[in-house]
């Protein structure tokens, strides 16, 4: 059975919980999730819609808010009383915390930024990347492991869900309040940007070839048409066409949607290495020689002003 | 003189020479207890010299910037030194101690002091007028009323210097000499609480001044030195450039930040490391005396420093306190994510190396062998990746091929560390430096040339100071040499844009010119060019800045280029192109851009039947 530790925060669910879920299930065999804090019943419930055998909801009042050594003294109650044969961990913050901490206490070995399992016919092999993502490495571990799973590396949508919610059961752990180390303050927030386009699956990007202000509508309809977030190069927004919010760039904001579609961006290299991590790039631009057609994945050279439209009309039609 | 008034003399100047010398011992105290950074036993002692003459003797920087103040201040300056003698005597006959007002070399010597006592009187009065009735923004907001008291003490000391020769004896004659007498009593304990200490101090900063602009030495880690925390922690020669600073505001009239409205002054930099010194807040951190926010707006473009009359040097200031908070992680967020890019990477856009392979593979240039190539060329970051730096290199690769030049590159190159050093990350500058340096000797480079004047001075200057000895050239020198007998016709209008790192640090102002000339342009020089030019706004790191406060540096610079009313801007650094033309973008301007190798390399295409040896 593999035990997934999935993450919430004031009742909320990390979203990268669902993948390593998602990871577990395709691994093959049992998958029990445990979700822990004061109270987790909301969590908890919407858990459940995964086909899991159990969703286990392990609570005490010393679990809120997060400590390591609150963590690891439950956690290693739910393990010695559940013996998953894996622990499954998303690769967050909060994981990387205290997960260290919870292999020593348990003793076993640990397996960190995993993105995906595999079978060599007898045992399982976690792969994980290794010198700087240029090389995978498959890692066998003797006994019962901890994994945890990078995030975005396996994808949500891929969850099966179950056809009626899977059983929620609580868990009593005894945290002792008086044992924990650590004296955690209120969690600090930045200044959260208004627009978060680092987290967009797929992005409408416009640069100078726009031309005007009214145009930049256009760039919107297509936004809306295939669902993107809308950004822009540096002119744009010294412009005040679209807010400084929507910049990207080495000054803006560096994103890696699934899709990122360039309308008229020559591709300065300041906006460049703000979007190269995006995992398609088309770039739309009447100029044969600029440097987005050097990253590109598709290139379409002509005028935005008829192709967009014409794309539009494609999407809607 | 009565017994009465040599006693009351005497005690007036012991008071006198007593308050003067309590001043003075307060700042001697601060520059003996700063850590000493003052480097004299170098090899450099002929050429201080002769920057002390060229600087103090004749004034030549006061001069440059400014020439009727500075020739006015010139007059004042020589004619206080011609009256030290008189002064020396005239006192030594008021204590009692020997009289030779009589003798008559004085009296000749007295006659001629009278041309520079007029020299002095008319270069006051300029400076007054200026000081009190122009009121330039350079020398600040208010009117210092201690240097228009002090401007009216020397002019009190020449009227009475010459009435003296009118009233020889008499009532009116000893009033006279006391008035003068006074007058410079007073001075004398005036000049070291104010920017008049610079009388005092400057032949020395001057003299100390490191030969090489922007010169930052490096940190020793194994004394675990991290730069420049608090007060305490400034430096000797810091120290003296904070009491000497004579406020005239050169610094500031150059800088670009404070031109495009930032709060950065290098005038006020100094004013405030000179108040928390006198105050004594040792412990106070240097991210609170000058405002950390301040310290990251400076593009090391060197004008302050280049440009002061006393050898006061920002840099090492602004440098080894953003050291001190690089050293505790307290670096903008945009510069900590460049050295993880350097970190992993070597490059300060974490890109892959396979980019440069690519561009290198498709512009057909060999892997360096000694045997076979005299010149390593030096792609450097921007070579490596920024698409239109490539065509100017690939430009480059053609003219030097044409002039029969053998060249190869590295297999590989990380950055020559030139952000980490501006910006006071030392630790990885030197571990890239290092690194960079045994790659070249593995190698068995002995010449290289780089088109990227970051990279030059980088690799030419601060990679001295580890021993590295290979000869290094800009693309500019090396091709205005390489076709020297090479001409092609005409005068289109262009307009060159100096990189600082290029015309101001490397001093390279000729040969971009002769190369621009000799190809067929015309070159209509903006308001700020040469050896003094006004930055693009990339240096020091702040290629990566987010949000620049104020005018953009870049914009303003672009506004002074189009006032030349030439259509093609040339360029001879990435950074400097990169920034213009992000400027143009966003101005929605058509000027356009041309690197200097692809504009020589474009006329020599153009016109290869045409272009004839010169005669």
């Amino acid at each position: 059975m593999i035990l997934v530790i999935a993450e919430q925060q004031s009742g909320t669910l990390n979203r990268s919980s669902w993948e390593t879920i998602a990871a577990a299930q395709q691994a093959g065999g049992p998958v029990k999730v445990a979700v822990l804090g004061a109270a987790t019943g909301a969590a908890a419930g919407e858990l459940a819609a995964a086909a899991v055998t159990e969703v286990l909801r392990v609570e005490a009042p010393a679990l809120s808010p997060y400590t390591l050594d609150g963590f690891v003294s439950a956690l290693g109650q739910v393990v010695a009383a559940e013996q998953p044969e894996s622990v499954w961990l998303p690769h967050t913050y909060q994981t990387r915390d205290f997960a260290p901490a919870l292999a020593v206490h348990l003793g076993r070995a640990l397996v960190t930024d995993c993105i995906g399992t595999k079978s060599d016919g007898a045992r399982r092999l976690f792969v994980r990347p290794v010198f700087q993502g240029r090389l995978l490495a498959d890692v066998a571990v003797d006994g019962p492991a901890l994994a945890t799973f990078q995030i975005g590396a396996i994808r949500a949508d891929s969850l099966v869900r179950g056809a009626a919610p899977a059983p929620v059961r609580t868990v009593a752990v005894s945290v002792d309040a008086g044992a924990i180390r650590q004296a955690p303050e209120a969690p600090f927030r930045e200044a959260k940007q208004a627009v978060d386009l680092t987290q967009a699956e797929r992005i409408v990007a416009v640069g100078r070839g726009i031309k005007e202000a009214e145009k930049v509508v256009l760039a919107q309809q297509l936004a809306a048409a295939i669902g993107a977030d809308i950004g822009a190069s540096r002119p744009i927004c010294d412009a005040g066409w679209l807010p400084m919010d929507r910049q990207i760039g080495s000054s803006g904001q560096t994103v890696a949607p699934k899709l990122y579609l360039a309308l008229g961006i020559s591709g300065a290299i300041q906006h460049l290495v703000g979007m190269k991590g995006a995992r398609t790039i088309v770039a739309i631009n009447k100029d044969p020689e600029a440097p987005i057609f050097e990253v590109a994945d598709y290139g379409v050279v002509g005028d935005l002003f008829e192709i967009v439209p014409a794309v539009i009309k494609e999407l809607k039609g | 003189m009565h017994a009465t008034e040599t006693w009351i003399f005497r005690i007036l100047v012991l008071g006198f020479a007593a308050a003067f010398a309590a001043q003075v011992w307060t700042r001697a105290r601060l520059i003996l207890r700063a850590p000493n950074n003052v480097r004299v036993g170098d090899d450099e002692t002929g050429r201080r010299l002769l920057r002390f003459v060229s600087e103090v003797i004749f004034q030549s920087r006061t001069i440059a910037e400014r020439p009727l103040v500075g020739i006015a201040h010139l007059g004042v300056y020589w004619g206080f030194t011609a009256f030290a003698l008189y002064t020396g005597v005239e006192f030594l006959a008021g204590l009692g101690i020997a009289d030779f007002t009589g003798a008559r070399w004085f009296r000749l010597y007295a006659l001629a002091l009278v041309p520079f006592s007029v020299a002095v009187s008319a270069g006051i009065i300029g400076l007054l007028v200026r000081r009190a009735i122009v009121r330039p923004a350079a020398l600040g907001e208010h009117v210092s009323g201690e240097s228009v008291l002090i401007g009216f003490f020397i002019l009190t000391l020449m009227v009475t210097f010459l009435i003296a020769f009118r009233w020889e004896a008499g009532l009116a004659a000893r009033i006279n000499w006391w008035i003068h007498a006074l007058v410079i009593l007073g001075f004398l304990v005036l000049i070291p609480d104010s920017k008049h200490f610079h009388l005092v101090l400057s032949p020395l900063t001057v003299y100390l001044r490191s030969p090489v602009l922007g010169t930052v030495p490096n940190l020793d880690f194994e004394r675990e030195q991290v730069g420049l925390e608090t007060v305490a922690d400034v430096e000797r020669k810091q120290v003296l450039d904070a009491f000497t600073c004579v406020e005239c505001g050169r610094c500031q009239v150059n800088c670009p930040a404070h031109a495009t409205g930032k709060p950065l002054n290098p005038k006020t930099l100094i004013l405030q490391n000179e108040a928390a010194l006198l105050a004594g807040r040792f412990e106070t951190t240097l991210a609170e005396v000058f405002d950390a926010k301040v310290l990251w707006q400076c593009t090391t473009c060197g004008a302050c420093e280049a440009q002061c009359p006393v050898g006061v040097e920002h840099l090492p200031l602004i440098i080894g306190a953003r050291r001190g908070l690089a050293s505790n992680g307290e670096a903008p967020g945009a510069l900590a994510a460049v050295y993880n890019h350097l970190e992993r990477r070597g490059n300060i856009w974490g890109l892959g190396a396979d980019l440069r392979q690519k561009f290198v593979q498709s512009a057909g240039v060999e892997i360096f062998d000694p045997s076979r190539h005299e010149y390593l060329v030096w792609l450097g970051c921007a070579g490596s990746f920024e698409a239109d730096f490539q065509k100017s290199l690939r430009s480059l690769f053609d003219i030097l091929r044409a002039g029969g030049v053998t060249f190869g590159v590295l297999a590989k190159e990380r950055c020559t560390g030139d952000l980490a050093k501006r910006t006071g990350n030392e630790y990885q500058f030197q571990e890239l430096a290092r690194a960079n340096i045994e790659d070249f000797t593995a190698a068995g480079v002995a010449k290289i040339v780089t088109s990227c004047p970051h990279c030059l001075r980088t690799i030419g200057t601060d990679y001295r100071e580890f021993g590295f000895t290979a000869e290094i050239v800009h693309s500019a020198s090396l091709v205005a040499e390489l076709t020297r007998s090479m001409a092609v016709p005409g005068r289109e209008d262009v307009t060159f844009h100096d990189p600082c790192y290029l015309g101001r640090y490397a001093g390279i102002t000729g040969e971009p010119r002769d190369l621009l000339a000799r190809f067929g342009a015309a070159v209509r020089e903006p308001d700020r060019h040469g050896a003094n030019p006004f930055c693009c706004g990339a240096g020091g790191g702040l290629l990566f800045e987010e949000h620049e406060e104020g005018r953009r540096i870049s914009q303003e610079r672009l506004d002074q280029l189009q006032r030349t009313g030439a259509a093609t801007v040339v360029t001879a650094c990435p950074f400097c192109s990169i920034m213009l033309k992000g400027a143009q973008a966003s101005a929605n301007t058509q000027v356009e851009f041309v690197d200097l190798m692809s504009f020589v390399d474009g006329r020599m295409k153009a016109a290869a039947p045409a272009a004839v040896p010169r005669p």
